[in-house]
């Protein structure tokens, strides 16, 4: 070990899945996933559009709230900082739509109590996404640095490669990463938009995909310098991050996979590990026709014939957006723990220009390297990989 | 409180250009206006510097293009040539320009289908790839949001990808629109009486390139963060602070009894950028541009605090 690795403390995360890690990976590991629902939570206007809602009584303004203190408390708890150790952290966040939620739910709930009066115009209260950054270290007393990166789909995979690129040179001390996206409907009425949805099933690699759905949660993944994780049953490295924004489309990689190739033989490169040696692919696999062709491509040039099982999480969780990289790293993270690599949802049919299908049984997780991938919105990529020892 | 050395930079950092945009939406100029009168089409300032329009782009994504190409401009020919450039966009608010509307026509229509062009303007990074397309740029392009210290966030990030050796300039830069109306965009910014001082709203889209160039027009000594209990920070022993001629930059929730206690200091006078600019939470992009433009020469120090108290300032030399 040496001075400069990065290690992972702490993890948590609330899903559609589960209000914990564990329980969103045990719920996964076992298959109890239910489909995306429409028109179950109470300020989405659309029937139309299905989503990954996380399980909640209560209105969705006190639910975000609850995703947020519910994935930082558990990664706070398992890393098991103390007060002093929270307030020498620094905070890097992953977000979207901060606290827009709070005009959506404000907005549709005028309308509900008034339902015979004009609705007013919408207003916009949040301060910006760096409005739920300032409230966490106000509630958690973090004293470190802080960051809000909002970079769309890749905004807390972003937010891991820059914390640990900040701990490799000593900036900082310790980070905590944190990805939260309640559900809003300026992201579901804008996906669909684009025609980016799929109104059926995420279907990630699937010859039939037509779209993402929509999913919400939150994750926290704490990073700490030559620091073994204490509150684990194994280890675990985090390496080769490595980002990457290329300036070609707004909406897309491209579709012959070269930019997936080359940002994740970055990683490898970085991280000093061969394709032979990745043990599995967490891949982004939104169910999006161009993302699944390009991702899927890239991967395949990349390990050819030793391409590993490759999963994505999105067709038992959803798309989480901003909060994908943590959400879902503190997922496949928990995986681990049980032993187990998830199989990947959604999957019926080989797309032939694909060449793979993702993963269909659960396999076992040995110790090894798990590459994680994220790709979004303005030609963006993060790639890193997670060392089981 | 003694410097907290991480912030101090292992040497000075090179400004190689600078430029600045206010709410009168003149690149590097200071025009008068009124808030009543805001916002202003920037379609003039995108002619200018961009050469064409940008028909399908919205204010802050014109702002922020028009903005740091303006910087790039004012550079030597040629300088990101065969460079590693990282491109750094602070802002507060994001892009509430098109946000808005996009929420509007949502609600709106109950559930149809609203611009799918302005919803892909509206996603918060999508200005800094319009940017990187322009600037023909690849690689680490940021949008970093920090509420008021988006900047000084942004600025201390570059630095330390500069220092990694990761990238050989950094085109950093902060910008902000003004949204309708101002009574919304107070709230917004979280504005009172009480926790900023009593200046209008305005916007801005400004900007540095910072790295090794052959020219130079001044030097980023130090970004530096300090939480509410440490105390005021210090000015005394930071390097290059040997000066005879000191400005102090007030952002904008300096109390007016800490700006006279400045205006009082001896080789101490007040650079009020603020006047020129109006409110917004990128302003001290605007504040550090505006000074290194200036004719003044002598250290810059930019100070501010979020509305939390967390404190943050900003060294520069020219």
């Amino acid at each position: 070990m040496s001075d400069k690795d990065i290690y992972v403390r702490g993890w948590g995360a609330v899903t559609t899945l589960g209000w914990s890690a564990p329980e969103s990976a045990k719920n996964l590991i076992e298959g109890k996933v239910l489909p995306a629902k429409a028109g179950e939570v109470s300020h989405l206007i659309s029937s139309e559009f299905k989503s990954f809602a996380v399980p909640y009584d209560g209105d969705p303004l006190s639910k975000s709230q609850n995703m947020l203190e519910g994935a930082l408390g558990e990664a706070i708890e398992r890393a098991g900082l103390s007060s002093a150790e929270i307030a020498e952290s620094s905070l890097f966040v992953g977000t979207t739509g901060g606290l827009f939620i709070r005009n959506e739910y404000e907005f549709t709930e005028e309308i509900r109590r008034n339902p015979k009066k004009e609705p007013p115009p919408i207003s916009c209260r949040n301060r910006g996404p760096g409005e739920v950054t300032q409230v966490i270290a106000d509630k958690y007393g973090i004293k470190g640095m802080t960051f809000t990166l909002s970079m769309a789909c890749v905004s807390s995979s972003h937010a891991l490669v820059i914390a640990a690129n900040l701990l490799e040179q000593k900036k900082i001390n310790r980070a905590i990463v944190f990805g939260f996206e309640p559900l809003l409907n300026l992201t579901l009425h804008g996906f669909a938009s684009l025609l980016l949805c799929d109104y059926d099933q995420c279907r990630p690699f699937c010859a039939t995909r037509s779209g993402m759905q929509i999913g919400e949660g939150a994750g926290a993944v704490i990073l700490e310098r030559g620091e073994k994780a204490r509150h684990a049953k194994n280890v675990y490295k985090f390496a080769g991050g490595y980002l990457f924004n290329d300036n070609s489309s707004l909406t897309s990689g491209g579709l012959d996979g070269e930019l997936v190739k080359e940002v994740v033989a970055q990683t490898l490169s970085l991280s000093q590990v061969s394709v032979s040696k990745i043990v599995a692919i967490k891949a982004h696999g939104t169910g999006t026709k161009d993302n699944d062709l390009s991702e899927g491509l890239g991967l395949h040039k990349l390990f050819s014939e030793k391409l590993p099982p490759v999963v994505s999480l999105k067709g038992a969780m959803g798309h989480a957006l901003g909060a994908a990289g943590t959400m879902e790293t503190a997922v496949w993270l928990s995986c681990l723990e049980e032993g187990v690599i998830p199989k990947s949802f959604g999957f019926s049919q080989l797309d032939e220009e694909i060449g793979f299908a993702p993963a269909q049984e659960n396999n076992v997780a040995p110790n090894g390297a798990y590459l994680c991938t994220f790709f979004g919105f303005g030609g963006t990529c993060t790639s890193y990989l997670i060392i089981k020892e | 409180m003694s410097p907290d050395k991480t912030n101090i930079f292992k040497a000075p950092l090179p400004v190689i250009a600078a430029s600045f945009v206010g709410p009168a939406l003149l690149a590097n100029g200071d025009v008068l206006w009124e808030e009543a009168k805001l916002p202003f089409s920037p379609d003039e300032l995108v002619q200018k510097i961009m050469g064409q329009p940008m028909r399908r782009a919205g204010r802050f994504i014109k702002l922020v293009c028009c903005g740091a190409l303006a910087c790039l401009q004012s550079a030597p020919k040629e300088i990101l040539h065969d460079k590693k450039v990282g491109i750094f966009l602070s802002t507060g608010l994001g892009n509430i320009d098109e946000i808005l509307p996009f929420i509007t026509q949502v609600f709106k229509h109950d559930g149809g289908f609203p611009s799918p062009n302005q919803f892909a303007n509206s996603v918060s990074n999508a200005a800094a790839f319009f940017l990187a397309r322009e600037a023909g740029v690849k690689g680490i392009i940021l949008t970093i949001s920090e509420e008021e210290l988006s900047f000084e966030s942004a600025l201390w990030l570059a630095q330390t990808y500069l220092e990694s050796g990761q990238i050989d300039l950094a085109l950093v830069g902060g910008c902000d629109v003004f949204t309708p109306t101002v009574a919304e965009s107070r709230e917004r910014m979280n504005l009172t009486n009480e926790n900023s001082r009593l200046l209008p709203v305005g916007e801005g889209s400004s900007w540095l390139l910072i790295g090794r160039g052959e020219k130079k027009i001044g030097d980023i000594l130090a970004v530096q963060f300090a939480s509410p209990e440490k105390g005021v920070l210090p000015v005394k022993n930071l390097p290059g602070m040997e000066t005879k001629e000191n400005y102090f930059l007030p952002g904008f929730r300096v109390k007016e009894e800490q700006i006279d206690i400045w205006k009082n200091k001896n080789n101490w006078q007040i650079h009020d950028y603020l006047q020129c600019c109006g409110i917004h939470p990128v302003a001290a992009a605007f504040g550090i541009a505006h000074a290194l433009q200036s004719k003044k020469t002598g250290c810059f120090l930019h100070y501010n605090v979020n509305a939390a108290g967390r404190q943050a300032f900003i060294l520069a030399r020219k």
